[in-house]
Order: C-alpha cells, then sequence, then structure tokens
C-alpha cells in the first residue's frame, strides 16, 4: 500500500484500472456524444430496420418522440390510408362483443405485434409467428376444422389471411367472386377528365429573368 | 456550435439566393421550353412560368420548383407521393431518394437522380405517357420491370399507339402501382403512394387486379413468385388450395341444402 502511495506520480498508477475505466467512459461518452451532435444517429439502431421504414432510418423523430415509445399516431400518420379498411383496429375492441379479446392480447397499439429494428419477416413487419393463435385456435379446432393441420404462422405468410384487410381473404368474399372469368367485361379503372379552359395558350412570362436575369 | 455554423451556412445560402443570377438557360434552351409548355395542358389551364417559378408566395424566382410548388394545384397526388418510398425521405425532411440507396437492383447510370415530382414528369411537357412505363423504367433494373415489356399489358398500350395519357385499356406500371382513384366527392386522383398497391400482394388483388380480372385468376397469378418476376409473361397455371377449400366448402353447403 505505501508502495503504491509513493509512486503517486509514476507511470503504472496513471493506468490503474480505475483511470483506465474512468478513461473509456470518457471516450464512449465522446463517441456518443460525437455521433449524436454529427447526425450520425443510425449507430444508436439497436438492430436492423426494416425495408419499408430504412430509407428514413436516420431521422429518428419520425417515429421517435424523445425517449417516449412509439405510439399509434406516429405510425399512423404515414399509414392512415392503408388502416382506413383495418378489420381489427381499436373499434373493433371497443365493441362489447369483441372487448374481451383484449384480455388474451392488448391489440390496440400497433407496437403489440410490430416491433422495428428486430428480425423482420416476410411482410416488412416483426411479427411473431402466431398471434392469429392467441384468438383463433379455438375456431380451428371446431368450426374450421379445414385449417386443422396448418403452420400456424400459415395463416399470413401462406398469403391466405391479412390481419388488418380483410377485403379479399374472407370466405364470403372468395365465394362470392368464385367462377368469374379470367377477364371482367370491363375495366372498372376510372377514366381521367381534364378539360382545359383555354383553346390557345397565352404567352409564357418570366422570360427576362431566365435569361441572364436578377431576381 | 453547430446551430451557429448551420446558421452562418443558411445566411450565406440566402444571401446567395438573392444576389446569384436567376438561371444559367441561354435563349435557345428557353425557347425549346416555351414551345414545349405552350403545347402543354398547364399552358392552356393557364399555369404560366410564374405559377410554379414566381408564386405569390416567393419573392425572387425560384430557379427549380419543388413538389411545394406542384402541391399548390396538385395536392392528393403530392401528398401521396410523400407517403410512400419515392417521397417519404422529403417528408422527413431529408435528402431526396436516390437510385443508389434503393434495395433493388437500380440503372447504374441514374444512381444519383433525385426523386422529385420532375423526376418522373416533366412538368413544362406535362405528359402522362412517359410517366406511366419510360420514366420508371430510367431507374429500375429488377427483373419484374425489365419483363413489362415482353408482357401481354406492354402489348395492349404498344397496340394503342401514342395516347395523351394511358387509357382505361392500357395496362402500365402505373396502372398498377399508381392507380387512379376515384374519391368520395367524384374527383379522379393517381395515387402516387408507390407502395401502396405493392404488398401484400392480396390487396392488389383487390385494389388492382380485379379492376380488369376475375378473382382467381388475379389470386393465381399472384401469388406465382415467378410469374411475378415475369411481369405476367403467360397465363397463371397455379391452382391455389385456398380457392380449393372455398370450393370444397360450398359444395358441402349446397350438398347440405339440398338434403333439408
Amino acid at each position: 500500500m505505501a508502495k503504491t502511495q509513493k509512486s503517486f506520480f509514476s507511470f503504472s498508477t496513471l493506468f490503474n484500472v480505475r483511470n483506465t475505466v474512468i478513461l473509456l467512459c470518457l471516450i464512449l461518452m465522446g463517441w456518443l456524444g460525437a455521433a449524436f451532435a454529427l447526425d450520425h444517429k443510425t449507430i444508436f439502431l439497436p438492430g436492423v430496420t426494416s425495408n419499408g421504414h430504412i430509407l428514413f432510418e436516420a431521422s429518428c423523430a419520425s417515429c421517435h418522440e424523445g425517449f417516449k415509445p412509439v405510439t399509434n399516431e406516429t405510425c399512423m400518420r404515414c399509414h392512415e390510408a392503408e388502416m382506413a379498411t383495418d378489420a381489427h383496429g381499436p373499434k373493433k375492441f371497443r365493441d362489447l362483443r369483441w372487448a374481451a379479446e383484449l384480455e388474451k392480447l392488448e391489440v390496440l397499439t400497433c407496437t403489440t405485434c410490430h416491433n422495428e429494428h428486430v428480425h423482420m419477416f416476410d411482410r416488412g413487419v416483426h411479427l411473431k409467428p402466431d398471434l392469429c393463435m392467441i384468438c383463433h385456435e379455438g375456431i380451428i379446432q371446431g368450426e374450421l376444422a379445414s385449417h386443422k393441420d396448418f403452420s400456424p404462422d400459415g395463416c399470413w405468410t401462406a398469403g391466405c389471411h391479412n390481419y388488418h384487410d380483410h377485403r379479399t381473404i374472407s370466405t364470403g368474399f372468395l365465394r362470392q367472386n368464385m367462377g368469374q372469368a379470367d377477364m371482367l367485361p370491363k375495366p372498372a379503372l376510372p377514366e381521367r377528365s381534364f378539360k382545359p379552359e383555354l383553346k390557345t395558350p397565352p404567352q409564357p412570362d418570366l422570360g427576362k429573368e431566365f435569361v441572364g436575369g436578377r431576381a | 456550435m453547430k446551430q451557429v455554423v448551420l446558421g452562418g451556412l443558411l445566411a450565406l445560402l440566402l444571401w446567395s439566393g438573392l444576389t446569384a443570377p436567376v438561371a444559367a438557360v441561354d435563349n435557345a434552351q428557353l425557347q425549346a421550353i416555351n414551345q414545349s409548355w405552350s403545347k402543354s395542358a398547364h399552358a392552356l389551364a393557364e399555369v404560366n412560368c410564374s405559377s410554379c417559378h414566381q408564386p405569390q408566395s416567393a419573392k425572387q424566382v425560384i430557379q427549380q420548383p419543388t413538389h411545394e410548388s406542384c402541391r399548390s394545384c396538385h395536392e392528393g397526388q403530392v401528398d401521396t407521393f410523400l407517403l410512400g418510398k419515392h417521397g417519404i425521405r422529403l417528408l422527413e425532411g431529408q435528402p431526396a431518394l436516390t437510385p443508389a440507396l434503393a434495395h433493388l437492383p437500380m440503372q447504374a447510370a441514374v444512381h444519383d437522380k433525385q426523386m422529385n415530382c420532375n423526376a418522373c414528369h416533366d412538368a413544362h411537357s406535362v405528359k402522362t405517357l412517359p410517366a406511366s412505363v419510360d420514366s420508371c423504367l430510367t431507374c429500375h433494373k429488377d427483373n419484374h420491370s425489365l419483363n413489362y415489356k415482353n408482357s401481354r399489358h406492354a402489348q395492349l398500350l404498344q397496340e394503342e399507339g401514342v395516347l395523351p395519357r394511358p387509357s382505361t385499356v392500357s395496362t402500365t406500371c402505373a396502372t398498377c402501382h399508381l392507380p387512379r382513384q376515384t374519391s368520395e366527392s367524384g374527383t379522379v386522383m393517381v395515387n402516387h403512394n408507390n407502395t401502396y398497391t405493392l404488398l401484400p400482394r392480396d390487396r392488389m388483388v383487390k385494389e388492382v387486379c380485379m379492376n380488369c380480372h376475375g378473382m382467381e385468376f388475379a389470386y393465381n397469378s399472384m401469388f406465382d413468385d415467378d410469374l411475378v418476376e415475369s411481369n405476367f409473361a403467360r397465363p397463371p397455371t397455379l391452382s391455389l388450395d385456398t380457392l380449393k377449400m372455398v370450393r370444397t366448402l360450398e359444395t358441402q353447403r349446397s350438398g347440405n341444402a339440398t338434403s333439408k
């Protein structure tokens, strides 16, 4: 002990464990701070971002307000149109008939099922493979015995069911449209109707400003 | 410190914007632009140079108008564009998407092309026909895109010849991925969110394929990876189990109905 005190200013005490740890912490803090200040925020990402979000993964604020968890509002800012026909949305579970299902899985928030920066499955969103089974297993063993031997993640990976958009994958829809001709009688895309107001174009303005002019 | 530097840069940028010549356009170029514009729908709708290059909100001439200029008339188109992968970086205040950032195979020659309204639409000529296929193929080099030209869909477009804009009969890249939609008010708009009708494929079946094709034809096509890759070069050969199951169910039900 006395020996250590004597050599307080010696080279070996300068690099003792405590000082090394402090130094490493300072380097780490400096590195993280610099990354934050210089907008290299991708180093804070905990994993690979999904194909859908990777193009703006560096702008953390797109999804994260400070360090708060991601809310439905952040998701809906971009996905509102897709969710307009959401069959499993909060509206469904506010209906008393389905409200009890929430005890099995709290599906009122997007992040219950979807996580970002973790392993992704085919459809570009993270999903635990057997989420559907939490509520639907009973139905499959009973009424829908035809589905009994299917794999639990097959509901959506096989392309049959879409959790949010039931419009085309309900049995009703398929039954209704069975036996249709390959080509429907008439294409249903709307014709665009733009009618210009003028017969002859006006004189172009701003010409002077563009040829060597100044603003 | 960073803010001071940024502020300085911004001030410099504004200052140079105020004093620098508007654009390096010579008379010949201006003539060509004017001519192209005077034949366009923009001219006949009284959208003049100043409408985009010097709107009332701007104090000086804007050399290169952004999507904000387009937005003053094409609100729905720009808003949907900003939600898709093509435009999301602009929505998030980041530099525009370039093919270099894409995961799909892209044409090497255009790796730095900035994705904005003008990337697909020449605002001076206002033609939607090139924007429906040619603009896409300027950047996209994946098999599905490259195989379009050999598809029956492309043949339909070719048979129609040169149109002012793709008709409802011709099927272009845009027909499926940037489809026209009728709003509740009855206005027809092109949904420019390029990822809205892309995946999942079953949503495309309803939103796009079934505008022209029967349900089974659409499903058996869309869930055949090879067929999608070849851009639907042949009729579908797949026979989905889902459809068989529904048929079985139907027979059972009608069987029960007759036995009662």
